[in-house]
């Protein structure tokens, strides 16, 4: 999971993506308690300080690592050319779409959709037989637990209205 | 039918001759409008499987019957019960098929210390379902054991007092207190009753103020010493007195009071809808099944206390003067 | 004395009797337990008219049998695929899930489940003796000492960052910092919610949970064909029973730390408001610092999944301690359980074991014949449940993510959730993409909140005067014990390799 840190050169571009994250969010906390009363403040201050520091800390030891040639401000730890190929991409293009047509199209059908693409797509378009067999079973066992059984307000849609009527009136 | 054998049974019977105007004109309205012609979608503010879920579902048992149509709660619960009304004033049709239900007394202490999005105008309550008075107790082990030894000691030391959370009628009735006798007091928020109970046992804080109705869940681990309205339970809450008997205070009631609340914009396009809702909500007092299942749910049966749109206005009001009275001490600002 | 042994016998002979409720209860718990989102809480409150319309005693040790079952079950996903279910599970995958990378996912099955179990029962047993006196540490245990406690799962952060001190501890405080998201707990001002009310109440757990650790694994897993590596493709390849018994017998040996760890989720879990989440931590902390091998922590080591397993079912027993003999719930289960035992008309508090002997002492028995009866019933499972790690990633992956982002809406339901969830996925891919610490970013998230609670409230109390943190004596005793483990295992490490160039 960790970089070994022997590896030249690294992806500081990469490695400075959370560090950034957290400055930036940890600026725009401060300006949402700055006239607030202290318990707001106290330890987010605290806490805040510490991390801007260890920031500060980290950004500083970069510098060193790029004056030195032993990094450059690239990206490859975080894109390359493989997340295309594994298709990597594309299951956070379905990721983001199953979020999205998930309040319309209700939980059923969005997730057969969701795992009959994304499993189509990580496997090249091959064996669909076997992976609608499995997306279909896993959206309608999903269904059977969370709508049918624990009747949880997952977002509803055609599948579960028309399931609803064929059950209430069988 | 069922609905209009019921209601001539009660207009014989002879109750209050606006509420049998308004009832006598109900079943033509019913035919007329036929309204509800679907289920009525209640949004309710806190967690499922809270005290208010299980005073909705007892409520509704009966109402639904009366209404002649099902009730769909959905929980919308968060940020002390901010969420469910955000979504409830910004999402929600304003057309009689939707109400919030909620709790007129913490809720609307929000609304004073922080304004919500809306306009807390836009919305009202017409039903009022129980009120539960707060309580101050502590642990069955504390050195301090009734309301003069607290009031004692508060004049020595500040004593710290758990309390839900700082927006809480209970916290208005101990600062009232204070302000009354000189007494000096700490609120300590330990976020839900469960805490709050658990601060007095165990020391935490010198002893915790609460509604009632989770007092006397807590048994005799904890010791009732003062209620901020009448204490109609008696044994239950250990005799203990009401605030204005003890200290000659004109204080309003601190209640936790479930109410059911509409938009403004819907009772004005549809007065007719809100008669229906009101006329079958006062029948669903009169159904002796109603204490059966509010008793079956949990709740104190002497706290089921009917309350119209002037009772609930009026202690909206008096929630608001209240909480912009001691807006500093509860946000600190 | 002689009563109340002829009550437990009593007692224990009719729980028994039940055990056509327990069998079926367990398997439900079991899988509500793994479904990310679901908990014995929403599983009983989901269920309630069938439990209210239960008898008494069916209905407690259908709550009771659930809630065991539910906590043991949270660790199979957490385990197998990373995802752990809730935040009582959320140190099991530091050392479960290497395991089964390396092809021991049955093993690590059978040490969690004869880990829990044998925490569960001992700890329920010591619960039962000892619970008069167990009831008193709520006492003594407020907010200054639980700030000490929380500071102990906390420092995990530092051992975990040991690698790359300064992006474990970017990694660390940026979770501390998301965690601290939300209205501050006494005067409610709204803090770093960008708007958004849904996080008012602080970044809810599951979200992010399953967004740090599961959702980002699955962007992971897909470079490989399975999650196995390739000697555990190996492994995996001849399944036998023998793994099953090599993880309890090398559970069983390991006797005295499942004793140990459990004990601290027993302690902890008797504080009312403290949770799986903080014992879990902290057993992993104290196991890892008085450990002689550190350093093999979150590569699949056994003592590192018997921590929090022995833990957080060590909390389960405790958890009813304050509910029985106070009346206070310990966490939402037992709060829960308090409502449907109102609805039978018994009353809590001192009274309950004089005027109702049998439920009290029935809680626990009820308790204890679940773990026992667990044991017997899912040991058999781990070799078949353990073939999901055979499972090829084009498959997996997907279904982590729809599995796990629909969990993440469970718990309030809101759609919002299942975006937090997604947005969490993405800072859990890019911090494992270059070099930060997931687990230290989570420890943040869900431990912070609780520290800032105590913390103010402890500072509220004093009206702001920090001197406070060392008021109390046992909190000073606590304050010495976390300077010293955290100072231990540096002088260890000094020993060890002083040693290791004498051998050279």
């Amino acid at each position: 999971m960790s970089l070994d840190p022997k590896e030249p050169p690294r992806h500081l571009g990469g490695e400075l993506v959370i560090p950034v994250m957290a400055v930036i969010f940890t600026l725009y906390y401060f300006t949402t308690i700055w006239n607030s009363p202290w318990t707001a403040q106290v330890s987010a201050f605290a806490i805040g300080g510490i991390l801007l520091f260890v920031c500060a800390l980290f950004f500083i030891k970069m510098v060193g690592y790029l004056q030195r040639g032993e990094g450059r401000l690239t990206f490859g730890n975080l894109f390359s050319y493989e997340d295309i190929r594994s298709g990597r991409i594309g299951l956070l293009i379905t990721t983001v779409g199953f979020c999205v047509l998930i309040g319309d199209l209700g939980f059923t059908l969005t997730t057969f959709l969701f795992l009959w693409l994304s499993m189509a797509i990580l496997g090249k378009f091959k064996r669909l037989g076997l992976i609608t067999l499995t997306a279909t079973l896993m959206s309608l066992g999903g269904w059977a637990v969370f709508i049918w059984a624990f009747e949880t307000r997952f977002p509803r849609g055609w599948f579960e209205n028309t399931m609803r009527m064929v059950l209430s009136n069988g | 039918m069922k609905t209009t054998t019921s209601i001539t049974r009660r207009t014989l019977l002879g109750t209050g001759a606006a509420a049998s105007a308004l009832t006598l004109a109900t079943p033509s309205l019913l035919r007329a409008q036929s309204y509800p012609d679907g289920n009525i979608e209640v949004y309710i503010p806190t967690r499922e499987g809270g005290g208010a879920d299980r005073n909705f579902r007892a409520f509704s048992s009966i109402w639904k019957e009366k209404l002649g149509t099902d009730f769909e709660p959905g929980f919308y619960p968060g940020a002390s019960g901010r969420v469910g009304y955000e979504i409830y004033m910004g999402k929600a049709e304003p057309n009689a098929y939707s109400l919030i239900f909620g709790n007129m007394g913490p809720e609307v202490l929000n609304w004073a210390v922080q304004e919500p999005k809306f306009d807390i105008n836009d919305y009202f309550y017409f039903g009022r379902v129980d009120t539960d008075p707060c309580c101050v107790f502590v642990g069955a082990e504390s050195p301090l054991q009734s309301i003069e030894q607290i009031v004692e000691e508060g004049k020595k030391r500040t004593l710290t007092v758990g309390t839900s959370r700082m927006a809480h009628p209970a916290s208005i009735g101990i600062l009232a207190l204070g302000e009354e006798t000189g007494a000096k007091f700490n609120l300590i928020p330990l976020s839900g009753g469960k805490n709050t109970v658990a601060g007095a046992v165990t020391g935490e804080v010198d002893f915790s103020v609460l509604t009632s109705g989770s007092v006397i869940a807590a048994g005799d681990s904890v010791k009732t010493v003062l209620i901020f309205g009448e204490n109609r339970v008696g044994e239950a809450l250990d005799n203990a007195v009401s605030i204005n008997d003890a200290y000659g205070m004109n204080l309003p009631e601190m209640l936790s009071a479930r109410a059911f609340g509409i938009h403004r914009a819907a009772a004005e396009e549809f007065p007719d809808r809100l008669d229906i809702l009101q006329s079958t909500f006062d029948q669903t007092f009169e159904d002796p099944g109603l204490m059966e299942a509010y008793v079956a749910s949990g709740g104190t049966p002497e706290y089921l206390n009917k309350g119209g749109v002037d009772e609930c206005a009026q202690f909206v009001k008096d929630m608001l003067e209240l909480g912009a009275r001691y807006k500093p001490l509860l946000t600190g600002a | 004395m002689g009563d109340t042994s002829t009550i437990l016998i009593e007692v224990f002979l009719e729980t028994i009797g039940f055990w056509w409720v327990i069998v079926p209860t367990i398997f439900l718990g079991l899988i509500v337990g793994g479904i990310p989102g679901f908990s014995a809480a929403n599983t009983i409150i989901i269920l309630m008219p069938l439990t209210l319309a239960m008898e008494l005693q069916t209905g407690l040790i259908f709550m009771v049998s659930l809630y065991c079952a539910a906590r043991m079950g949270a660790g199979i996903p957490a385990i197998l695929v990373n995802i752990p279910g809730t935040a009582g599970a959320a140190a099991t995958p530091l050392d479960g899930y290497p395991m089964t990378k390396q092809g021991r996912g049955q093993q690590a099955l059978a040490i969690s489940f004869v880990a829990s179990s044998l925490g569960g029962l001992l700890t329920t047993l010591i619960a039962l003796a000892a619970m008069p006196l167990l009831a008193r540490v709520g006492f003594y245990m407020h907010s200054v000492e639980m700030i000490v406690i929380m500071l102990f799962g906390i420092s995990l952060i530092a051992s975990i960052a040991a690698q790359d001190m300064v992006k474990g501890l970017i990694a660390g405080f940026f979770g501390l910092m998301l965690g601290a998201i939300g209205a501050d707990v006494v005067y409610a001002t709204p803090r770093g919610t960008m708007g958004f009310l849904e996080l008012y109440d602080g970044v809810p757990l599951i979200p992010a949970l399953v967004g740090l650790f599961a959702v980002s694994e699955a962007f992971i897993i897909i470079e490989k064909r399975v999650i196995l590596t390739e000697e555990g493709q190996a492994a995996m390849e001849n399944p036998t029973w023998s793994a099953t018994f090599e993880g309890v017998r090398e559970t069983f040996k390991r006797w005295a730390h499942i004793v140990w760890t459990s004990l601290i989720g027993l302690v902890i879990g008797v504080i009312p408001g403290a949770g799986a989440s903080i014992a879990s931590f902290v057993a992993y902390q104290q196991s890892r610092t008085f450990s002689k091998t550190p350093e093999k922590y979150g590569t699949g080591h056994i003592e590192g999944l018997i921590a929090p397993e022995a833990a957080n079912n060590g909390v389960t027993s405790g958890t009813l301690v304050p509910l029985l003999v106070l009346g206070i719930p310990g966490g939402a289960t037992a709060a829960i359980m308090l409502v449907v035992m109102q609805f039978h008309g018994v009353s809590f508090g001192p009274s309950l074991f004089q005027q109702e002997p049998k439920v009290g002492y029935g809680m626990f028995m009820a308790m204890a014949v679940a773990y026992f009866i667990m044991i017997l019933t899912i040991l058999p499972l781990s070799r078949y449940m353990s073939r999901v790690t055979t499972v090829p990633t084009i498959y997996l992956a997907p279904m982590i993510i729809s599995f796990t982002l629909v969990g993440a809406f469970v718990p309030r339901e809101y759609m919002f959730d299942i975006y937090l969830a997604l947005a969490f996925g993405v800072i859990g891919y890019i911090a494992r993409r270059t070099g930060y610490h997931v687990a230290a970013i989570l420890i943040g998230v869900i431990l912070g909140p609780l520290l800032e609670t105590y913390f103010l409230r402890a500072l509220k109390k004093s009206e702001g005067d920090i001197s406070v943190l060392f008021s109390s004596t046992l909190g000073n005793i606590l304050w010495v014990a976390l300077i010293v483990s955290l100072v231990l295992p540096l002088v260890f490490d000094r020993n060890r390799k002083k040693k290791a160039m004498v051998i050279q």
